[in-house]
């Protein structure tokens, strides 16, 4: 399954976006920034790809930084971070 | 107890200021900029929320140009020494508090002057004299909105006119003014407004800040560098706003604390509590003219003042007087220099220095009535 993940050069951008979304009512959901993205530690939001071009004009309306827009497969393996 | 000192830190504070940071310790003190869950988001939020609201009150273009620090000397510490290089001059006023006036000393080691603009025995300037302390090497002015020492307001939309015309950065103190005096920073000129969240916005200490023009962020650097959360995979310094002057955990209990104050002087309205305390200092400053044996020292009447009294009782060690104000009658004030011995050298009160009266959000007419009576009795004695 493909996760839209939104970055973002900071937190405060990736607040200030996640509460215009959640005013608007849009799905978003905060998460780490997944590692293969970027490795700046920061955070992203997860959103539905059916409401970028939504999301976009709200970014450009309220002047919110954001770093990039990726698509990641959900990389979910079971064995990954299992100690013995 | 009667607190006449709220020029030192307001009480009692906003309600609900400490209601919220105990629950913030108690139920979950989670880190910002750091934890990746729910309940740090939510921290997350409620300091955007602050800073969204000190962006409005004080006419800051956008809330990421708002930083929190740890009260307004770190703050303008910060400024200074991050805008000043050697070689550099700066004016100000001779009504600074020590919060100015010992980095500028500090600074002057280093290489950078600076002017003093003299204030009258009132306590006023005269904008237009900056004019003729303006050199080739001066990049700033930075001032006081309000004297902590005698309340005298200064003329900041005509100095904020001279640094646009001259093209130099404004740097304004509001420790005294901010949460009793209108200010904004667009219209009036100001590329860095420092500010305290304990006094007149009712917040708790160990919460202060600044807010940067958009000229302003190109004329500074950090003074203090480290973790911000963000580009952690880089040794330098993000250049985005605010992480770039917020290194380090910030004091999350204090910024959650000044948000409620905050919300409780959108609702009670600035300008409405502005007003109750003048119309204190008003009939205090009328009580006290019938009582010879006292000098107001700075203006004697409410026009050109915030709600700060200085008070000299002649032929009497005012020190005494705080004293017995205290200790026979519960009334608090501040005795001394108010760290702004320069100040008190323009009012001629220095090194004796005078009883200081500041009232609050929360004080009362009946209160005033019963600290002039015990001023009466004093002076009789």
């Amino acid at each position: 399954m493909m996760m839209n993940y939104i970055l973002f050069p900071n937190h405060d951008n990736a607040m200030r976006l996640y509460r215009e979304l959640r005013k608007e009512t849009i799905y978003a959901k905060i998460a780490p920034t997944p590692r293969s993205a970027s490795k700046c530690c920061g955070v992203s939001l997860i959103v539905k790809k059916e409401n970028l071009r939504q999301i976009q004009e709200t970014i450009k309306g309220k002047e919110i930084s954001i770093e990039k827009i990726v698509e990641i497969e959900e990389d979910i393996n079971p064995q990954r971070d299992k100690y013995c | 107890m009667i607190n006449f000192d709220n020029g030192s830190t307001s009480f009692p504070k906003a309600p609900g200021v400490g209601k919220v940071m105990a629950d913030f310790i108690e139920k979950g003190a989670f880190n910002i900029n750091r934890g990746n869950y729910e309940g740090s988001y939510n921290v997350e939020l409620e300091v955007l929320e602050c800073r969204e609201r000190l962006a409005r009150l004080f006419g800051c273009k956008h809330s990421k140009n708002v930083i929190f620090t740890p009260n307004i000397t770190y703050s303008l510490n910060m400024v200074l020494k991050g805008v000043l290089k050697k070689g550099d001059h700066i004016i100000t006023s001779s009504m600074e508090h020590n919060a100015v006036m010992r980095p500028l000393t500090q600074l002057k080691e280093q290489g950078v002057s600076f002017d003093l603009l003299q204030a009258d025995e009132e306590g006023s300037i005269k904008a237009s004299d900056i004019n003729e302390l303006i050199k080739d090497n001066t990049k700033a002015v930075v001032m006081l909105q309000a004297s902590n020492v005698c309340g005298t307001i200064m003329p900041i939309q005509e100095i904020g006119q001279i640094c646009r015309e001259r093209n130099l950065l404004f740097i304004l103190d509001t420790a005294q003014s901010a949460g009793d005096l209108p200010i904004n920073m667009e219209e009036e000129g100001i590329d860095f407004l420092t500010f305290t969240g304990h006094k007149a916005l009712l917040g708790p200490q160990g919460i202060g800040g600044f807010m940067l023009s958009k000229k302003g962020e190109k004329e500074i650097e950090p003074l203090i560098s480290g973790g911000t959360g963000s580009f952690s995979n880089l040794l330098q310094m993000p250049e985005i706003l605010p992480d770039r002057f917020e290194s380090g955990t910030l004091n999350l209990p204090g910024i959650l604390g000044l948000n409620k104050a905050l919300e409780y002087l959108e609702k009670r309205g600035i300008r409405a509590i502005h007003q109750e305390k003048m119309n204190l200092t008003k009939q205090f400053l009328e009580g006290l003219k019938e009582i010879p044996a006292v000098r107001i020292v700075g203006k004697k009447s409410i026009a050109g003042r915030g709600a700060v009294v200085s008070l000299d009782f002649k032929g009497r060690d005012n020190a005494r007087v705080a004293y017995q104000l205290e200790s026979e009658y519960q009334i608090l004030t501040r005795v001394g220099l108010h760290c702004a011995p320069m100040a008190h050298k323009s009012l001629k009160t220095f090194p004796e220095g005078t009883v200081r009266f500041s009232f609050g959000a929360f004080n009362q007419e009946e209160e005033v009535l019963t600290c002039l009576k015990a001023i009466r009795e004093i002076v009789s004695l």
